[in-house]
C-alpha cells in the first residue's frame, strides 16, 4: 500500500491530536484537540476522494460538536490542578489490547483505490455506478443511492434527527438541575 | 433542582463569585460540578471585530449552505451537509451578538413548526409516489409528470431534510446556550411549578 506523503502528514495530525484531547487535562484544550482530529478526519475523506463525507464531518465534526461542547462547558465549573491526565496501567493495557486488535485487522483490507477491491468490483457499486444517472436522473450518485435508492432509510434517518431535536425540546425546557 | 433556590446558594454566589467551587455545595472537591449558576457563566463580551467579521462572512455561509443544500444533486453535499452550514449562520451570529437577543427572535415552537414541515416535505414527496407510479418514495416516476420530475422531487427532499438538520441544530444551539434562564426571566412561575 502505497501511502502518499499529504496522508500520511493527516494521519499524523490526527493522531497527535487524538492523543491531546485524551491526555489534556484541561477540558477547552481537549475540546479544541478534538476539533483539531474532526478536521484531520475531514481533510482525509477530501484526500480520499469522498467529498460528501468530508463536508459532513467538517461541518459536524469539527463545527458544531465543538461548539455544542463549548455552550455545554459554559455551564459547568471545573477547577483542575494537573496539567495533563493521569493515565493508569489498566486503561492504557486496555487500549494497547484494543489498538493491537483492530490493526490485525488491517492488513485484511484491500489497499486504498485497488480495482478488485469488493466495493469497486461488486455488483451493487457497479450496478449504481451505471445505472443511477438514467434512473434518477441524479448526477451525484451519492445523494442518487440516498434519496432515490435507499430513501426509505434516510426517511428513517431524518426521524431520527427530528424525534431528537423534538426529545431535546421538550426535555431542556423543563430542566430543572440547572 | 432546588439548589438554585436555596438561601445558602444564593448568598455565597453573590458575596464570592470567584470562589466557583466553594458556592457549590454538592461539588467533589477540586472536580467543580456540572450547575454553574448563570451569573458565573462567561457573560457576553461585545467585540466589534467579531462583529464585523461576521456581518461580512455571514452571508456568504449562509449562501455556501443554500448552495451546498439546494445542489446536492449535482456536486458533493446534500441535506444533512448544507442544512448544518446554513445553521452555522445562526451559531455565528449568536456569538458575535449574543445568544439571547438573536433566540428572542425565534420561539422554540416556530423552530418545532420548522423541523415538522421539513419532515413533512420528505413525506408529501414520499406519498406522492403513490400517485404518479406503484410505491412509497418512488421518485423516478415523477419523470412521468414533468421533465427532471425525478431530480427535482430529489432535490426537494434534500431541502427537507436541510429544513429538518438546520431547525434541529438551531434549536440545540439556543436551548444550550439561553437554557432555563430565558424561560426564567420570561415566565418565572411556569418553571417553578414544574419543579413541584
Amino acid at each position: 500500500m502505497s501511502l502518499s506523503v499529504p496522508v500520511a502528514v493527516v494521519l499524523l495530525f490526527m493522531l497527535g491530536s487524538a492523543l491531546a484531547a485524551a491526555v489534556i487535562r484541561d477540558v477547552v484544550g481537549s475540546i479544541v484537540a478534538f476539533a483539531g482530529y474532526s478536521f484531520g478526519v475531514a481533510v482525509l475523506w477530501a484526500l480520499l476522494r469522498a467529498p460528501d463525507v468530508a463536508l459532513t464531518e467538517a461541518a459536524v465534526g469539527a463545527g458544531i460538536t465543538t461548539v455544542l461542547f463549548l455552550l455545554t462547558l459554559a455551564r459547568t465549573t471545573v477547577t483542575r490542578s494537573d496539567r495533563f491526565e493521569g493515565i493508569s496501567l489498566r486503561s492504557g493495557l486496555a487500549v494497547v489490547a484494543i489498538v493491537v486488535t483492530v490493526g490485525a485487522t488491517v492488513p485484511a483490507l484491500p489497499a486504498v483505490g485497488d480495482p478488485s477491491a469488493p466495493i469497486l468490483a461488486g455488483d451493487v457499486s457497479q450496478y449504481y455506478l451505471t445505472n443511477a444517472y438514467d434512473q434518477t436522473g441524479v448526477t451525484n450518485v451519492v445523494t442518487a443511492v440516498l434519496v432515490g435508492y435507499r430513501g426509505f432509510d434516510t426517511l428513517g434517518e431524518v426521524a431520527v434527527v427530528f424525534a431528537a431535536g423534538i426529545a431535546m425540546l421538550l426535555v431542556l425546557r423543563r430542566e430543572a438541575f440547572v | 433542582m432546588s439548589d438554585r433556590d436555596s438561601p445558602t446558594d444564593a448568598t455565597a454566589d453573590s458575596g464570592r463569585p470567584d470562589g466557583a467551587d466553594e458556592s457549590q455545595p454538592d461539588a467533589v472537591d477540586g472536580e467543580g460540578s456540572v450547575s454553574r449558576p448563570a451569573d458565573e457563566r462567561p457573560p457576553y463580551v461585545e467585540s466589534t471585530i467579531i462583529m464585523t467579521t461576521v456581518r461580512v462572512i455571514a452571508p456568504f455561509v449562509l449562501t455556501l449552505g443554500l448552495f451546498v443544500m439546494f445542489h446536492g444533486a449535482s456536486s458533493a453535499g446534500g441535506g444533512f451537509q448544507g442544512g448544518v452550514i446554513a445553521a452555522t449562520t445562526v451559531v455565528m451570529l449568536g456569538f458575535a451578538f449574543g445568544i439571547e437577543p438573536i433566540a428572542s427572535r425565534l420561539r422554540n415552537e416556530h423552530l418545532a413548526l420548522l423541523v415538522l414541515s421539513g419532515v413533512g416535505t420528505f413525506l408529501v414527496v414520499g406519498l406522492g409516489g403513490y400517485l404518479v407510479g406503484d410505491n412509497f418514495l418512488q421518485v423516478s416516476e415523477y419523470e412521468t409528470l414533468f421533465h427532471h420530475g425525478s431530480k427535482y422531487s430529489i432535490e426537494l427532499v434534500e431541502v427537507g431534510i436541510g429544513v429538518v438538520v438546520s431547525g434541529v441544530i438551531t434549536s440545540l444551539f439556543f436551548l444550550l446556550g439561553t437554557g432555563i434562564d430565558a424561560a426564567d426571566a420570561a415566565d418565572p412561575d411556569t418553571d417553578s411549578e414544574e419543579d413541584r
